[in-house]
């Protein structure tokens, strides 16, 4: 396939009730769609996609999602909140926010958040300046698709100094239509010098029924901001999940993401870090599972233009069944980002034969004064190990559970508040219950 | 209680048991001695049914039941119990966690009903006094960045919670200095009774300066070859192996 040929992709376009006539936003999504059909279909030749196919995303045919799932009720969406998670929560039903299953309760001053498309309609000008800076204009196809039809989703503005006690919530929930479906949530979190968030960002389904979600993330951090964001993508096993996320970080600024992948069938995340001012810090980690025929895919490009700052890339993956990931981990360091401090490493449990994982950290250093380092491991399960818990009577089922657990835990540990990290304990506990382990 | 008779392993092609007769009955404790590479650890390993060792001859009856016919959990749930020479490391798996799912796992093999929080943390604390370690332990990943002395009071901890019929402490004074050792003795001590049986493998009679054995054995080139009280101990610390091995070759 060539140039141009992004027609199976076009079809994403046009969900209904986007809001048109903005100039400047039309401008936009116009620029993505010549941009996406440039870039045309990615192939194996291209080095971001060489260990991943998309012939099983072009196949489905999947078309924009309509606006028939307005009439869920508070109650339906009982099942997936998290007992004792004290939240502002927005939640969004196949890429449409929903006020009347959000509750967002009472903000402080300098602190809006709603949706998109309602931002749009009243008040385009908060978001200009804006919306698609931080994705920039050398977004990859699916995230210029996502630009291209650029719709719904959740925004966050947080002025100079201010500050969240509770977590901003982000539900993202999918309910399977008869035909399959993409939603392409766009969601803009812009935090002004000093202010301080936590943002929990969970991607859900009712059912198990195919669809795609294709999501975009702008997450603008001002001096000294501070934000702390847990991803949780546990979609239906048949779903496509796809995300782009774009961070820029200010002078002295902190961001610390962790990234549990636990559904879909197929995945992919991009995690691309920029700093705009010296002395930020950028903790990025995460932790996969896959299994059955499950696809994970991680890309991330960390760029260290400036001088003085930190990342840290710490990812670790369980695969069993046929399960198999990618980890593409980039970081570059520029000829005046002296004084950087990066550290990145990725670590493989493979519990079965037909697991596999295409591991590659690069470390690209162009300035002589800096402090970095990478790693990865690929290993199985210490026979060593599972035979002292079993002779202490735990049965090798358990065993071998508890030795996962034991080496998600690095990951999982960091996931806060309490309420959270003993759900997403449970539910990584539960989901290796199942798995065949050998 | 157990009854070895014959055994024979290899480690790969190695032959390491070359049948070697041991007989326990309950409440005893029986020192097995030997030169490096005699086989003690084999034998211990043997027992508890790790991985890499074929059995090729022999039999281990215990309480009536075909050993070696067991998973090394089913061991457990029958009432063995090896204290590790080199306790693992499990980084990430928090040692209350891991105490608690042990336990529970050989009362339910037992019909007894799993313990609960409560009971389990009462239990814990009655059984950290013996063995005079710090609560601060549980709250670590099992054996994770413990000094070598809190490794091996951690096995003895273990014995103490799981409370076996038959214990095999594999060179457990290996690395320790003297006041570990004398609280992981005083340990061990506490914990015999006449339905416990104990198998102490070592190196060196220091040992058994503290836990005073019924019996002891020396095995060498896969056999033992000498059997007799704790007077053939303090016998070996004095003349070593040398003489006893020469009489097994002349025998």
């Amino acid at each position: 396939m060539s140039a141009g040929e992004v027609t199976q992709f076009e079809q994403w376009l046009g969900a209904p009730a986007t809001v048109e006539g903005i100039g400047w936003l039309d401008d936009e999504r116009r620029v993505a769609l010549d941009r996406a059909r440039a870039l045309g279909i990615p192939v194996s030749k291209q080095e971001a996609w060489r260990y991943t196919s998309v012939k099983r995303l072009a196949e489905q045919g999947f078309v924009p999602v309509d606006e028939s799932v307005t009439a869920l009720q508070p109650e339906d969406i009982e099942e997936v909140l998290i007992q004792g998670l004290d939240s502002h929560r927005v939640v969004l039903v196949n890429g449409r926010y929903l006020p009347a299953l959000s509750s967002l309760g009472d903000l402080p001053a300098g602190v809006r958040i709603g949706g998109l498309r309602q931002i749009l309609a009243s008040d385009p000008d908060a978001l200009r300046g804006h919306l698609n800076r931080v994705a920039g204009d050398r977004q990859p196809l699916f995230s210029a698709l996502n630009t291209a039809g650029l719709d719904d989703g959740l925004v966050v503005l947080m002025g100079p100094g201010s500050m969240l006690e509770r977590p901003i919530e982000l539900i993202h929930l999918s309910v399977g239509m008869d035909e399959p479906r993409v939603a392409q949530p766009r969601h803009l979190v812009v935090l002004d010098d000093g202010a301080q968030a936590r943002l929990i960002e969970r991607h859900v389904s009712l059912g198990q029924s195919i669809y795609c979600t294709n999501s975009v993330l702008e997450l603008s951090l001002g001096a000294d901001a501070v934000l702390e964001h847990q991803r949780i993508q546990d979609e239906s096993p048949n779903a496509f999940h796809i995300t782009g996320l774009y961070l820029r970080q200010g002078r002295g600024s902190s961001y610390r993401g962790v990234n549990l992948g636990l559904g879909a069938a197929w995945a992919r995340t991009d995690l691309v870090v920029r700093f705009a001012g010296e002395h930020a810090e950028c903790d990025l980690s995460g932790l996969y599972l896959a299994g059955e025929r499950q696809l994970m895919d991680y890309h991330l490009d960390v760029d260290h233009r400036l001088p003085s700052c930190t990342s840290r890339e710490t990812f670790k993956g369980i695969l069993y069944g046929k399960g198999r990931a990618v980890f593409d981990g980039r970081v570059f360091v520029a000829e005046d980002a002296q004084k950087t401090d990066a550290a990145m490493s990725n670590k493989n449990l493979l519990l079965s034969e037909g697991a596999e994982v295409d591991t590659k950290p690069q470390l690209l250093i162009n300035a002589d004064d800096v402090k970095c380092s990478h790693g990865t491991t690929v290993g199985q399960i210490e026979p060593e190990m599972l035979f002292y818990l079993r002779s202490r009577g735990i049965s090798a089922a358990v065993a071998r559970r508890m030795l996962c657990l034991g080496f998600a835990g690095e990951i999982l540990d960091r996931m806060r508040p309490d309420a959270l990290r003993e759900q997403v304990t449970d539910l990584v506990g539960r989901r290796l219950e199942r798995a065949p382990l050998d | 209680m157990l009854s070895v008779k014959g055994l024979k392993a290899n480690v790969g092609e190695k032959e390491i048991l070359k049948g070697l007769d041991l007989d326990i009955g309950p409440g005893e404790v029986h020192a097995i001695m030997g030169p490096n590479g005699s086989g003690k650890s084999t034998f211990a390993h043997v027992l508890s049914g790790r991985e890499g060792y074929q059995v090729t001859g022999g039999s281990v009856d215990f309480d009536g039941r075909d050993l070696l016919a067991l998973e090394p959990e089913e061991r457990a749930h029958a009432g063995l119990f090896l204290a590790f020479q080199y306790p693992v490391e499990l980084p990430g798996v928090n040692n209350t966690y891991f105490l608690k799912a042990a336990l529970n796992a050989i009362r339910k093999s037992r019909g007894e009903e799993e313990l609960d929080a409560v009971s389990f943390m009462r239990l814990m604390r009655e059984k950290l006094k013996i063995l005079h370690l710090d609560d601060s332990l549980l709250k670590r990943p099992v054996n994770y960045g413990f000094s070598g002395g809190e490794k091996k009071r951690n096995e003895i901890f273990q014995m103490a919670l799981l409370e076996p019929r038959l214990a095999i402490l594999d060179e457990t004074d290996s690395g320790l200095d003297i006041d570990a050792l004398r609280i992981v003795a005083d340990g061990v001590n506490a914990l015999r009774n006449p339905e416990r049986s104990m198998i102490v493998v070592t190196h060196y009679q220091r040992l058994l300066d503290y836990i005073e054995p019924d019996q002891v054995h020396v095995l060498a080139r896969g056999r033992i070859i000498r059997s007799g009280g704790k007077d053939l101990a303090l016998e070996l610390e004095e003349r070593g192996y040398g003489w006893i091995l020469e009489e097994g070759a002349a025998a």
